[in-house]
């Protein structure tokens, strides 16, 4: 979230942004004081707008965008003991592996979450630059505000019932191949542990918009680690070494080699991603962003790029018919109306360069 | 053939905790002094407890018998096996009898049974070594806590006959509970289970269900959003994206 603040001095200028509240120093011939002040300085007054809406803007998009997705992983993580609750006699017995708990948060979703922070752009730098009004949602604090982070949290609560009661469902007569038992309370843990790894990875997959190798890397990389883990917690070496450590020893293996196991896993994953992918494919459908279209353009090709405000005002205002100010009435505005449709013209011609314009002072022209 | 029980919490977390897997390993020292998780169940009557805790107290004793009365009237005892019904990682790695499997009196010694039990573990299975003490069968489902209130644990198998002779022939038939163990008191109810076995288990009727119900929203949620897509993809081309 940021909003610009100028200050006009014959000396030096200085723009300030809030949230993060940095300090910008454009160093220039009358003196390096704004700079030794300043978080980031560079020499010319272009630099800042690469600064602001590039960056600043994408920092604020992977802001909330993280912010978003950790608060919806840790609901989704620890709701499930809620809802266990009412059937374990409210005794907060956990429904996870005890080693799960204390690595869900270190190793298993950490570093995908990282790389979407640090990586992700929404548009390109060159769109980010041509629609500078794509800032607009940072100043408006649009993108994590109040009712995002109550989507958020139903996200959240509802991942976390399917979760649970999936397998709940599933595991009330569910027996092994051979017919021995498994519905005991390891093996619900490690299903749904796994049900769970699965989603949240599958979610910040769908999440990213920018996939580079390190997000490739961080997030397949956690689900083969979560996995290895997983089997090697749970074998025979560890158990010999730390028995009363790892009582969870032999669960995976005898439960992840199940068939109705997978399945239940899959039923569970598809359930819970599904509806999220189809809301925000609706979203971007009926009530497209302009983020949504310029990333669709961007897809697509440079054919939306040629839509601008055609000649239809110079035709109904009668001026290319006749030099005359009698047929005034299509005409925008009241006085000096010969200038003004090419005013108009040039004005959404250079568009791009309002926003400098106003950086370096010039009046500010609004359509 | 299967027992189960209603109403019975075994997933509770006071309850989950109280056992000592260092004892049921054969660990010699964890033996002599369990761990102190099994409190109360942790000694009796002056000495250890083996196994202590719980959830090994309150092991599940009944005895049930099935037989077939055929044409003549005569009562036949289906067999029913007893080994094979745990896990073989619980069997061989997480369950051992202290000192081996023979001599298990003299391995015990020292030692008292649980409060609720009438035999000390020892004397779970005389007749097999390979069934007694700590790695006894039933003792090792009963002590892999269930996750719900209501559970069905594998109590025997009934070996499936070969060639074309029924396992089961249809008639009449006589179930024999030796009711040793008390649900009334927490309003808990026990059932006897038989069931068949396939690559996806017993009878789950609820994963088929759910996939078909899943399967069918996924494909008109497909159909549903192909054809909004198709109507506002032609809406969008023509909109104009603001300088």
């Amino acid at each position: 979230m940021a909003y610009l603040k100028f200050q006009r001095s014959a000396i030096h200028s200085a723009v300030s942004s809030s949230a993060a509240h940095i300090g910008v120093g454009i160093s220039g011939q009358e003196g390096m004081q704004a700079v030794l002040a300043s978080d980031y300085s560079f020499a010319q007054f272009r630099y800042l707008r690469r600064l602001l809406l590039v960056h600043g803007r994408w920092s604020y998009f992977r802001m909330c965008n993280f912010l978003w997705y950790f608060f919806y992983k840790n609901f989704a993580f620890t709701l499930v003991h809620f809802w266990y609750g009412f059937f374990c006699g409210f005794s907060a017995q956990t429904v996870y592996d005890q080693w799960f708990i204390t690595l869900f948060n270190i190793v298993y979703t950490s570093l995908p979450v990282l790389a979407m922070g640090l990586f992700d752009q929404d548009v390109s730098d060159q769109n980010s630059l041509h629609y500078p009004s794509l800032y607009k949602p940072g100043q408006q604090n649009l993108f994590f505000n109040k009712r995002q982070f109550f989507l958020c949290t139903l996200q959240g609560v509802s991942t976390s019932s399917l979760l649970f009661f999936i397998p709940y469902a599933a595991f009330s007569v569910m027996v092994k191949e051979d017919g021995s038992y498994i519905s005991d309370q390891q093996v619900f843990a490690v299903t749904i542990a796994t049900s769970l790894v699965i989603v949240v990875t599958v979610q910040i997959g769908l999440d990213t918009h920018y996939w580079t190798v390190v997000n490739h890397f961080f997030v397949w990389g956690s689900l083969i680690v979560y996995f290895a883990i997983l089997f090697a917690m749970q074998s025979d070496g560890m158990f010999g070494i730390f028995t009363s450590s790892f009582p969870f020893v032999g669960t995976a293996r005898n439960c992840l080699s199940e068939k109705s196991v997978w399945l239940v896993i899959l039923l569970t994953s598809v359930v819970c991603v599904v509806p999220g992918m189809a809301v925000s494919f609706l979203r971007v459908e009926l009530f497209p962003t302009l983020t949504d279209k310029v990333q669709t353009s961007s897809h697509r090709s440079a054919y939306a790029f040629s839509h601008q405000q055609g000649y239809g005002e110079l035709i109904t205002s009668g001026k290319n018919m006749k030099m005359s100010t009698a047929s005034s009435t299509g005409s925008p505005g009241g006085t000096p109306q010969s200038s003004t449709w090419i005013e108009n013209m040039l004005k959404r011609k250079n568009a791009v360069s309002c926003v400098s314009d106003e950086i370096t002072g010039a009046p500010a022209k609004t359509d | 053939m299967y027992y189960g029980l209603s109403n019975f919490y075994q997933n509770h977390r006071r309850y989950v905790k109280s056992r000592d897997d260092s004892q049921l390993n054969g660990d010699r020292s964890a033996l002599t002094s369990p761990s102190k998780e099994c409190e109360p169940y942790r000694t009796g009557e002056g000495s250890p407890i083996a196994p202590c805790g719980a959830i090994a107290n309150s092991l599940f004793n009944d005895t049930l018998q099935l037989y077939h009365i055929d044409s003549n009237g005569t009562f036949n005892e289906i067999p029913l096996v007893k080994k094979g019904i745990a896990w073989w990682t619980d069997k061989h790695v997480k369950f051992r009898n202290p000192g081996g499997n023979n001599n298990l009196t003299v391995a015990f010694q020292g030692t008292s049974k649980p409060v609720n039990w009438r035999k000390p573990v020892f004397e779970l299975d005389p007749e097999d070594p390979e069934n007694n003490g700590f790695i006894n069968e039933d003792f090792i489902v009963w002590m892999r806590t269930a996750a719900l209130p209501t559970f069905r644990k594998l109590y025997r198998i009934i070996q499936k006959k070969p060639s074309t002779t029924p396992t089961l022939p249809s008639g009449k038939y006589v179930l024999n509970v030796t009711y040793n163990y008390p649900v009334l008191s927490f309003d808990g109810r026990k059932r006897m289970i038989l069931s068949t076995i396939s690559w996806m288990g017993g009878k789950n009727p609820f994963l088929g269900i759910a996939y078909i119900t899943v399967g069918s929203i996924c494909f008109f949620l497909g159909v549903v959003l192909l054809i909004i897509h198709h109507k506002y993809d032609n809406r969008n081309n023509s909109a104009d994206i603001p300088n």
